[in-house]
């Protein structure tokens, strides 16, 4: 589907040109009914999984219907007999000792095998899902096997051990769905997934072979069974973890980075030539080791002035549940001094970055340039996209003399002047260029931020300095910029845990008493709590609380209900 | 949000939720009521075939007040389940069908259908009233274990025995045959 192509605007206002290159169409309107860039691709196998569930409930149904059963079992014994026909003594010997797979120990064995694979590896939310779909399944298993109440294979003889009504194969149903909760939890996608899948399939088709020989299970009872611990759990699985946005990986770093290859990274260059009229000709992640919340991006432009890097953060579900935790955590630690709310939609969380990009910019503080956000995925994935600062250095790594402290120290003055906290102010998120300060990562902060949180703005960055100089300098610098009132108010507020983790472990190997040197030169002013309870803050650690209990007891009847007791 | 996106939201949360109290609700109700009732000849087939010899099948007539059924557990070599009184929490009655039984030490009482004997032994009278009750017939064995407190043991008796029939095995042939044109083996 095309569309014609805009006439390109021309750029707006002095600070922010909203296009630093061109496409040679320029930009493009999505057109009603054409799919986004990433749009939200439901593979041919789920489909086909999808229809096999389908089967499977047009099974139970008929099996509803005595005249149908009776058609059903007539067919399933057809076969059977022809596989009784090549009964002998050895092959008999060989599929009892196959069919001992039935045993509970082996479901079991394999389920606290990657229960415990996922804990080591802290693959919480795999292991989430991993126990919803087993407990799903099994209740499904249960559930369907006393509601339709089928008898054994009859009318030949049952060579192998069994236990229960025949509809679904419990046995079955339950090997099928440990071998898949493997490989969809532990088994990274691709070749040795691919690999997997054959091994798993050809024990299953072992096992059912057995079964069959022996005249345990009707075939329509394996049937059934494998759809229930095969198909349908990977479709679970697909649901909750799709494996584009939580791999299964091993190579280390954040799990929360997303592969910007294949199908991403095209749709990543058409969003950019679409929505932004942006020639683009790489792209590359940047920095990861640096970030937990979004995937960070180093994206080369063409423009009309040769090749220019723009810097992007992509954004999708996962960051969106992993702000939603942090921010329940911080509400849990700071109480009514941290008034934020979750981001409901990813699109919120990136809409409110631009936002607040453009308004620092505004407020004529040194942060990157926006150019705007593409919706790759309509609610689920956008890439934020803004100016890369070429050239320039973490501060850690550039000398910090009196003109970078004053300039950094400006930059909170500003702040302060403008009503607004950048909240996250450590090394890794102030760049130094030409003895400029510039401020990065503004995704947390806050417009109109309680006083007490752009008091610990100073106290962070005066501590950022205080690590590359002395706490004396940096406090004789700071009363050039803030009164001795605001220092001590600054360090009255400052805990440990209002100090980025990274600035808390420079200090640490520093082996300096920065904050108290702070205090001691700083007119002396009684801490500022920060452990303040309110109504809100006691019920949500209350709810956590009993949500913790519940969720011990819950596993505890998971364990008896799913049978891995 | 989109109000399509909301939608699918909620009504994807919504399926989460219907599925997951379907499930929960399906397993429990399906757990207690898991024992065949003797007018469902189709699910004793079950039963007939963990004992191919039995000529009889024990199954569940009206249970009386107060009563449960529970732990139904058909598997080759034999089929067990429990039954609950209210009037007796904690101390249910284990019904068993075999091939076989011993009976060594019990004592004869009124028999149930034609072609079944039964046999009663006494563990305990006071403080406990517990033993064991048998209906034995051609290849097969039905034993009741029960233990009840002293006093209401007379009535609970009643109502386990009156609970539990003894369904032919020829007529469950006869029904498969008919419903389902399948056989009975052996």
């Amino acid at each position: 589907m095309t569309t014609v192509p805009t006439p390109r605007p021309e750029p707006v206002g002095p600070e922010v040109t909203p296009l630093i290159a061109a496409s040679p169409r320029g930009r493009r309107r999505r057109p009603s009914g054409e799919p986004p860039p990433l749009p939200r691709r439901i593979d041919y196998s789920i489909r086909w999984y999808l229809a096999l569930a389908g089967v499977c409930g047009a099974l139970w149904a008929a099996m509803s219907v005595p005249a149908a059963l009776g058609v059903i079992t007539r067919a399933d014994l057809v076969i059977l007999r022809a596989v009784a026909a090549v009964r002998t003594d050895w092959l008999t010997r060989l599929m009892l000792d196959v069919n001992a797979l039935q045993s509970l120990w082996t479901a079991r064995l394999l389920a606290w095998g990657t229960i415990a694979v996922l804990l080591a590896f802290r693959r919480f939310r795999h292991l989430a899902a991993y126990l919803v779909v087993f407990l799903a399944s099994a209740l499904l298993v249960s559930a369907m096997v006393l509601e339709i109440g089928r008898m054994r294979p009859t009318g030949i003889v049952i060579l192998g051990p069994w236990q229960g009504y025949a509809q679904p194969s419990r046995p079955v149903a339950m090997l099928a769905l440990a071998l898949v909760g493997v490989l969809y939890t532990l088994v990274p996608a691709g070749r040795w997934r691919n690999r997997g899948k054959w091994a798993a399939a050809i024990i299953v088709a072992a096992f059912c072979a057995a079964r069959l020989y022996l005249a345990v299970d009707h075939p329509t009872d394996q049937l059934t069974a494998v759809i229930i611990g095969w198909p349908l759990a990977v479709v679970a699985f697909w649901l909750i973890v799709p494996n584009d946005v939580f791999p299964v990986s091993y190579r280390g770093g954040r799990k929360a980075h997303l592969d910007v290859g294949g199908r991403r990274g095209a749709a990543i260059v058409t969003a950019l030539d679409h929505q932004l009229g942006l020639t683009v000709t790489g792209v590359e992640p940047f920095g990861l080791e640096a970030s937990a919340g979004s995937t960070p991006l180093r994206i080369q432009v063409r423009g009309p002035d040769g090749q220019t890097t723009l810097f992007g953060k992509l954004y999708a579900l996962n960051h969106l549940r992993s702000d939603r935790w942090y921010k329940l955590a911080r509400t849990v630690i700071y109480g009514r001094l941290e008034d934020e709310k979750p981001f409901s939609t990813v699109r919120r969380l990136v809409e409110y970055e631009d936002h607040m990009l453009r308004l620092m910019r505004d407020a004529g503080l040194p942060t990157p340039r926006p150019y705007g956000f593409v919706e790759m995925t309509p609610e689920r994935e956008y890439l934020i996209v803004m100016e890369f600062f070429e050239g320039s250095h973490e501060i850690r790594d550039t000398q910090v003399d009196d003109r970078v402290i004053d300039d950094a120290l400006r930059v909170v003055r500003r702040m302060w002047d403008a009503g607004i906290a950048h909240r996250d102010i450590k090394p890794s998120n102030i760049l130094v260029r030409d003895g400029h300060v510039l401020l990065i990562d503004v995704a947390f902060a806050a417009v109109h931020p309680t006083p007490w949180r752009q008091a610990v703005d100073l106290a962070n960055m005066m501590l950022t300095l205080a690590l590359s100089s002395t706490p004396e300098h940096v406090y004789e610098r700071a009363l050039g910029v803030f009164a001795a009132d605001d220092v001590a108010e600054a360090f009255a507020a400052c805990r440990s845990i209002t100090v980025p983790s990274q600035s808390r472990s420079l200090i640490r190997t520093d082996g300096r008493d920065l904050i108290g040197r702070f205090r001691g030169l700083a007119p002396a002013r009684r801490p500022i709590p920060i452990q303040l309870w309110d109504i809100q803050r006691v019920e949500i650690t209350a709810a956590l609380l009993v949500a913790l209990v519940a969720a011990v007891a819950l596993f505890g009847a998971y364990l008896s209900v799913a049978g891995l007791l | 949000m989109r109000p399509r996106a909301c939608l699918r939201r909620h009504l994807a949360l919504l399926a989460v939720v219907a599925l997951g109290a379907a499930a929960t609700l399906a397993g429990c109700a399906s757990f207690s009521g898991a024992v065949p009732g003797c007018g469902d000849p189709l699910r004793l087939a079950i039963i007939a075939q963990s004992v191919p010899s039995a000529s009889y099948l024990p199954c569940l007539g009206d249970l009386p007040q107060g009563w449960e059924a529970s732990g139904f557990a058909p598997s080759r070599g034999g089929t067990s389940f429990l039954l609950d009184s209210d009037r007796s929490p904690g101390q249910p009655v284990r019904v068993e069908l075999t091939a076989t039984c011993w009976t060594g030490g019990a004592s004869p009482t009124p028999a149930p259908a034609p072609g079944v004997l039964a046999y009663t032994r006494l563990d305990s009278v006071r403080p406990r009233f517990a033993g064991r009750l048998y209906h034995v017939f051609p290849g097969g064995c039905v034993t009741y274990t029960f233990d009840f407190a002293t006093g209401s043991q007379i009535a609970l008796t009643e109502q386990f025995e009156s609970a539990v029939r003894l369904y032919p095995r020829q007529q469950l042939r006869l029904v498969l045959k008919q419903e389902l044109g399948v056989e009975l083996n052996p």
